[in-house]
């Protein structure tokens, strides 16, 4: 057994389980085992850290059975500086989500198993080094997070969940239909994970494969104008499933963008990179001029997601070795920010009972209020806003400097992007944080005294999570070249693949 | 819109200046009589008690032994500046003078009743200028100061008289709710009708204290507030106070920039409306809110009996200095209550139509100033322990 194997076994042998429990037990003993069986996912996924050599970009660690051969599907799993930090970070938030469950008493055992087949699935599609077997686990997630968002979501659960299963699933379809498309085109079955594939091809073909590619993950990611099913997803969606979405989910777009748009057509990428990077920019622009409109918290966090995930799409244009590095950093920081965000908003609804902006004011009155929350809740947007010192911060700073020279015109606009992250988030944090308290709308203040505010206080424990994704946060900042030093061998080979033309050769690496 | 709009600060079904009026004027008390109330009114006034007992020391000190001292760095402590005092001072084991003083400014500010006429006055004037004539002579830097700033010096000794005054209230006040307290305990007082009775008794029986203020400058004494100025407990200073502290009070830094966007702080000072019969309870212990100070305190010298109360109530110890600034509101109104009925210009039960004529403005003219404070304090509490 691999050591990467292991990785997908132990979620998967944790929901079969959770699944084979006997009789009933409590949702507390359910809880329990996903925490244990996610907390040994962490450790495995910290022991393949240890086993992971920086030095190396290309795969290692790999693994390789023949499963299907005659159509091409291969259980071939590898890892390499792109794909471990995401590893990491699925292994994190997952099990901050088992954890910030609470009070679930509606079905826990199906619950918890979907939440580890979630987590699995996601490691495999990390993982995988072969097209198909990526699909698979790609596909598997799917449904796992539409029962996740239709049972135990908001009001409008329904339609949230279908118009996510409706846009995702089109969006596997794409990648399905590229997939197959390079097999058709080559006339190969040979679904490994190789820019040579595409070498074969015209530009003309290169170029319909990508452009299903990139609409297929742009979905995912997802990027303006295919980003509706997010806010709406966030929305309905509980505080542990908006963790996974935007925390884990999201960067399934962003991976398949880099390792498979990139990774497999450098040279169609080269030729339409240029009207990336404007997708890019019109995508950051987008998503924090709509924050800016939101009302509900949640809302305004999915739109910042939106946003935010435009500047990978701009480091990936720029291809340059800085700008790959950002896209890995900016997948990092806004998997911990936005997973910290939204714990944040979901501590503040649980108290309220509102996300309304219009609603909320002075939460961070000391004795009455949420001041710690509030107080993360700042340090949260600090961060997202790209403040030194935080994570945000060397993410968009290696975004911006290494794709400046190569789109200096769509950067500049993605760095206003950044400046209205810091109005969009003052924003709620003055409505929501500061002034006088109140959690109720003005509407008959002569019933209801609205002058002694009881809102039950938030226990140490509940903001245990988020007091570890906010140092989290902090560390990643302060002590950036940990992760630099992970991931920059393969974004200089990413970088550097020998058809990718460069529009810059100015930027170097980290350092 | 406004931050704190004008329907939630004076939200609940608060009573009208009728309502008021006739509960005043029918001798019933503002606040209702429960005995949930008792015991918060009693409580929280014996801690207050206790801690005006050390301002009144306080500012006594201050105003002679740091008396025009431009660098009164040693203020809070009493003259004591043993190394243990000192430790336990920087290590913020001490009770927050800061609010003694912020009182004492409010009522310089706003300068109401005789003490701030005499402070404007010839005789004090001239008082003042024997006083920096002596102290000049042996003091470099005063006499550099001086004829710098001519009014500095005389200004000073107005805020050191302020100073001294309200030690000297402080001082009866402190002796009076500590009484309170023992009456309470031996039985003497179980109703909030008679917490007002034994607040209004102790009151008359001081108002004619007469309030002065001597200082000794380079081995010479000095009469700040003389005998003969004629200024007494009642009239002159606590009126004063109740004016500046109870009922004006002066916009909190920490709220000034939400109440000037909701456009509340009004032009005319003398309409301001932000004392401790009108301030918000909840912001207690933000940036810039002062009361927080003497909440803190009181929490120091919080009655066991009251404490367990509190630790019974909405979040217990997490939010126990807004509960303790809500009872000693309801307390706040209790004091008032007892000022109105003994400055009331004739008995209640009067039948002469003129004299009742009379009562009837004074307690008009209250009623319409305590309808727009913070009466939604008044009421029952409803419930008990609440999440």
């Amino acid at each position: 057994m691999g050591m990467l194997s292991t990785l997908l076994l132990i979620p998967f042998l944790g929901t079969a389980l959770l699944l084979l429990l006997p009789g009933n037990p409590p949702p507390g003993r359910m809880r329990g085992v996903a925490i244990t069986v996610l907390s040994l996912q962490l450790l495995w996924s910290l022991r393949v850290l240890l086993a992971f050599d920086p030095a190396q970009g290309a795969l290692q660690l790999c693994e390789s059975l023949p499963w299907v051969n005659s159509i091409g599907l291969d259980y071939r799993l590898g890892i390499d500086g792109l794909s471990l930090p995401l590893v990491l970070i699925n292994a994190a938030l997952t099990l901050v989500s088992a954890v910030c469950t609470r009070d679930i008493s509606q079905r826990p055992r199906i619950y918890f198993s979907l939440l580890l087949l979630i987590s699995g699935a996601v490691n495999g599609a990390f993982l995988a080094d072969n097209l198909l077997l990526f699909f698979l686990f790609y596909e598997l997630e799917l449904i796992p997070l539409w029962l996740l968002i239709s049972i135990w979501g908001g009001n409008n659960r329904a339609y949230a969940a279908t118009k996510f299963l409706l846009f995702t699933a089109v969006s596997g379809m794409l990648i399905l239909g590229a997939f197959l498309g390079l097999a058709l085109f080559t006339g190969s079955v040979d679904f490994s994970l190789s820019p040579v594939l595409s070498d074969r091809l015209s530009m003309g073909s290169q170029l319909l494969l990508l452009g299903a590619l990139l609409v297929g993950f742009g979905i995912k990611i997802p990027l303006v104008p295919f980003h509706s099913w997010l806010p709406d997803a966030h929305t309905q969606a509980s505080t542990p499933v908006s963790v996974l979405l935007a925390g884990v989910l999201l960067k399934l777009g962003t991976y398949g963008l880099l390792r498979f748009c990139l990774g497999m057509f450098p040279e169609a990428w080269a030729l339409v990179a240029p009207w990336l990077a404007i997708w890019a920019a019109v995508s950051v622009l987008y998503g924090s001029l709509a924050a800016i409109a939101q009302r509900d918290m949640k809302r305004m966090v999915a739109f910042s997601s939106v946003g935010h995930m435009g500047y990978v799409l701009l480091a990936a244009a720029a291809a340059t070795p800085v700008s790959l590095l950002g896209a890995v950093f900016q997948m990092v920081s806004h998997g911990l920010i936005s997973a910290l965000l939204f714990l944040l908003v979901g501590i503040v609804y649980r108290k309220t009972g509102t996300r309304d902006l219009e609603v909320l004011r002075g939460l961070l009155n000391p004795e009455r209020g949420l001041p710690f929350t509030g107080t993360l809740m700042i340090l949260g947007v600090m961060a997202s806003a790209g403040l030194p010192g935080m994570a945000g911060f060397i993410s968009e700073f290696l975004v911006f400097r290494g794709s400046l020279p190569s789109y200096p015109l769509a950067t500049l606009l993605c760095m206003v992007g950044s400046g209205l992250t810091a109005v969009y988030f003052l924003l709620l944090v003055n409505r929501a944080f500061f002034g006088r308290l109140a959690i109720t709308p003005p509407t008959d203040p002569a019933h209801d005294s609205r002058l002694d505010i009881r809102l039950a206080g938030v226990a140490p424990r509940e903001t245990l999570t988020t007091l570890g994704l906010a140092l989290g946060v902090v560390l990643l900042g302060l002590v950036p070249a940990t992760l630099g030093h992970l991931s920059e061998s393969s974004t200089a080979l990413l970088a550097g693949l020998p058809h990718v033309v460069l529009a810059s050769t100015g930027a170097g690496g980290l350092g | 819109m406004p931050i704190i709009p004008a329907e939630l600060v004076h939200a609940g079904g608060n009573p009208t200046p009728g309502e008021l009026e006739t509960c005043l004027l029918a001798g019933r008390t503002l606040l209702a009589d429960t005995p949930e109330h008792l015991m918060q009114v009693v409580d929280v006034l014996e801690s207050y008690g206790e801690v005006l007992d050390a301002y009144s020391i306080n500012l006594i000190h201050q105003a002679e032994a740091q008396f025009l001292n431009p660098f009164p760095v040693f203020r809070f402590l009493d003259g004591d500046l043993s190394p243990a005092r000192i430790w336990r001072h920087l290590w913020h084991d001490r009770i927050n003078y800061e609010y003694a003083e912020y009182c004492m400014k409010t009522m310089l500010w706003h300068g109401t009743g005789g003490l701030d006429a005499y402070l404007d006055s010839p005789p004090f004037l001239e008082n003042c200028r024997s006083i920096i004539a002596r102290k000049t002579r042996r003091d470099p830097l005063l006499a550099v100061l001086h004829p710098l700033f001519p009014e500095f010096l005389t200004e000073l000794i107005r805020a050191a008289a302020t100073t001294h005054a309200l030690g000297q209230f402080w001082r009866v006040m402190s002796d009076l709710f500590l009484d309170l307290a023992r009456a309470e305990a031996d039985g003497t007082v179980r109703t909030i009708e008679a917490v007002v009775e034994f607040i209004k008794d102790a009151l008359v029986a001081a108002a004619a204290q007469p309030i002065t203020y001597a200082v000794e400058v380079a081995g010479e004494r000095f009469w700040v507030l003389p005998p003969e100025a004629g200024l007494t407990f009642l009239v002159d200073v606590a009126v004063p106070y109740v004016e500046a502290v109870f009922l004006r009070g002066t916009p909190f830094l920490g709220t000034v920039s939400f109440n000037a966007q909701a456009q509340q702080i009004s032009p005319d000072q003398s309409t301001f409306a932000y004392g401790a019969l009108f301030a918000d309870p909840l912001p207690t212990m933000g940036a810039g809110i002062p009361p927080s100070l003497l909440m803190q305190d009181m929490y120091r010298h919080l009655p066991p009996r009251l404490h367990r109360w509190y630790d019974q109530r909405t979040r217990g110890e997490g939010d126990v200095r807004v509960k303790i600034c809500m009872s000693f509101q309801k307390a706040m109104f209790c004091v008032t209550n007892a000022a109105i009925r003994g400055t009331f210009p004739h008995p209640l039960t009067v039948s002469e139509p003129a004299a009742q004529e009379a009562n009837h403005a004074h307690a008009a003219a209250w009623a319409v100033r305590l309808s727009r404070a913070r009466t939604d304090a008044l009421g029952a509490e409803e419930g008990t322990a609440q999440a």
